[in-house]
């Protein structure tokens, strides 16, 4: 019996949780950096809640994935364990879509774990938990899938985490995360824009803060639907190339 | 009788260097090919090229009618990959692989768990189902492996280098199982670098030395295809110059194995009565003295004309005494 993509990529999708993400290590590894960060830039309470809160949501997002994901393909590359899901019966883009919805799935729980006592504490609204969970999955999926791509580029973990770094740090600054968009000099606003980090801070900021979609909210989740897109693409040919 | 597996003239570089050069076979329909060749002959490409994990630089591959180029899916549906190395994933247990890869091929919600267990039964791991597999053997991880690649009942199965490594009652296991596989018309298509493997098991043999097809036919057809000299094999009391051996009357060539001596004559029946006067005049007893059938290493020695490769097992010759 032939089984249909999604299947296939959910399947992928589920081992990798198993195997990678449902770890203790794993899980509290993605919440280190961008707490301490939060420390560091919101006991100064110089921003609001909401805005500290939806930067530190999808901090937490992009580190938790996008670390675990920048290993997960390099060391099924080193064990072997990729060829175990090339020579199935899946679409090599099956197997990198699969890899990016395990990141989707961590993302609501790594998000929940900050959010919720966050939110308490500060005593911030959260105007649509609806928007709000949708805005955490698409990012959830966004940054894992670019977590795949540095991941299908690398030959070994170091690598991966080199290039993991090399792309996390400078978003964690430059996205509006802790300094708005709004006070930043306009090259490196402009240099924000091309960010995947940079909108979904705005939509999460957004869905806090207005109980239905905004015009602002409905570009953001567009633009990193399609950033998502993209970079499922891309990994998919990086990945065949690495391993020709 | 139809072709389960076509290859014309594949060709692969990997940064330039030619890794297979313009190599054609077919393989039968419920039979069981050997590709038998040193390290780096380019057996693995050929695999890799075969089950869909490399593209390959020129000519054209099909596995059960579906060209591997573009119809490469629909192959892969329908056969089994058992890699070199046991690539199962530490983190599940036996069963849990056996499940993701069920999954993986498409085998139905029901029948997971029974197909699982059958083949935890019949790989003797049953026991160990629930065994994350980085607490397993390495003779238990390769039959999980082999395990996983039969879950989805595949009518063609690639197995690279199955025995290397094994200990020699995992290794005969796994060689009683292709002999089993063959029996219920299952293709079986193998790697292996053990001449005495790939006499044993397979039904046609292609000999691959640098990337090319050397020899293709039957192992019996192979080894008759070799005649002229016959090969003694002699072992003495302690060991001896060779080259000294190489000049006793009737002796053409000399090869040392461990304790032995495989001499290469041109008859028999002369070269005994000098071997024996060569012991006296060195002061050495005859331990053994054999004369040897015609091997597969021996027609491959002479294509290729380099030795090819380790014994089985480490036990087992790699010729038979007549």
């Amino acid at each position: 019996m032939e089984i249909g993509s999604l299947s296939g990529a959910l399947y992928v999708a589920w081992k990798d949780i198993r195997v990678y993400y449902l770890k203790a290590p794993n899980l509290t590894y993605g919440l280190i950096m961008p707490v301490s960060l939060y420390l560091a830039f919101g006991v100064t309470g110089r921003m609001n809640p909401e805005t500290l809160i939806s930067g530190l949501v999808s901090l937490v997002i992009l580190f938790g994935t996008m670390s675990i994901e920048a290993v997960a393909v390099v060391m099924e590359k080193q064990t072997r364990t990729i060829d175990r899901l090339l020579v199935a019966p899946l679409h090599p883009m099956d197997l990198v879509l699969g890899k990016a919805l395990a990141g989707a799935f961590l993302g609501p729980i790594l998000g929940a774990i900050v959010l919720v006592p966050l939110s308490v504490y500060a005593g911030a609204s959260v105007a649509n938990p609806i928007l709000v969970f949708l805005a955490i999955i698409v990012s959830g999926f966004t940054f894992s899938a670019l977590g795949v791509l540095v991941s299908s580029y690398a030959r070994w973990t170091p690598e991966a985490q080199m290039y993991s770094n090399f792309l996390r740090f400078p978003m964690a600054f430059l996205a509006g995360t802790f300094v708005p968009l709004e006070s930043m000099p306009p090259f490196m606003a402009g240099f924000a824009r091309l960010l995947p980090l940079t909108y979904s801070v705005d939509a999460l900021r957004e869905a806090m803060n207005f109980a239905y979609p905004t015009a602002t909210y409905l570009v953001d989740m567009t633009v990193l639907t399609l950033a998502s897109a993209l970079l499922v693409l891309l990994s998919t040919w990086v990945l065949m190339r690495s391993l020709d | 009788m139809t072709d389960a597996i076509q290859v014309e003239g594949l060709t692969k570089y990997y940064d330039g260097l030619l890794a297979l050069d313009q190599v054609t076979f077919s393989v039968d329909e419920g039979s069981v090919f050997g590709l038998l060749g040193p390290n780096g002959a380019g057996k693995t490409t050929t695999i890799r090229v075969l089950t869909g994990l490399t593209r390959p630089s020129g000519g054209r591959a099909s596995v059960l009618g579906f060209d591997m180029a573009r119809e490469a899916v629909k192959a892969k549906q329908r056969i089994g990959v058992v890699p070199d190395i046991s690539n199962v994933y530490e983190e599940l247990s036996a069963l849990q692989n056996l499940v993701f890869s069920a999954q993986l091929y498409g085998v139905q919600r029901s029948e997971r768990r029974t197909r699982a267990r059958e083949l935890l039964e019949s790989f003797g791991l049953w026991e160990r189902a629930d065994s994350r597999v980085i607490h397993l053997s390495h003779g238990m991880r390769r039959r999980l492996t082999v395990a996983c690649a039969l879950v989805h009942r595949p009518q063609v199965l690639f197995l690279d280098e199955p025995t290397t490594g094994l200990d020699v009652q995992s290794a005969r296991q796994l060689r009683s199982m292709v002999g089993d596989l063959r029996d219920t018309g299952v293709t079986v298509f193998l790697t292996t670098h053990y001449i005495e493997e790939a006499d044993q098991l397979c039904d046609r043999v292609a000999m691959i030395n640098r990337g090319r097809i050397a020899a293709l036919d039957s192992p019996e057809a192979l080894k008759a295809s070799v005649t002229g000299s016959r090969v003694v094999e002699v072992a003495f009391s302690r060991p001896t110059v060779e080259d000294e051996l190489e000049k006793v009357p009737g002796v053409l060539e000399v090869h040392r194995l461990g304790d032995r001596y495989r001499l290469t004559v041109g008859s028999e029946a002369d070269v005994f009565g000098a071997l024996v006067d060569y012991g006296r005049a060195k002061g050495l007893m005859i331990v053994s003295l054999n004369t040897l059938k015609t091997s597969l290493e021996d027609v491959f020695l002479r294509i290729t004309g380099s030795t090819p490769v380790p014994e089985l097992d480490g036990a087992e010759g790699h010729r038979r005494n007549e």
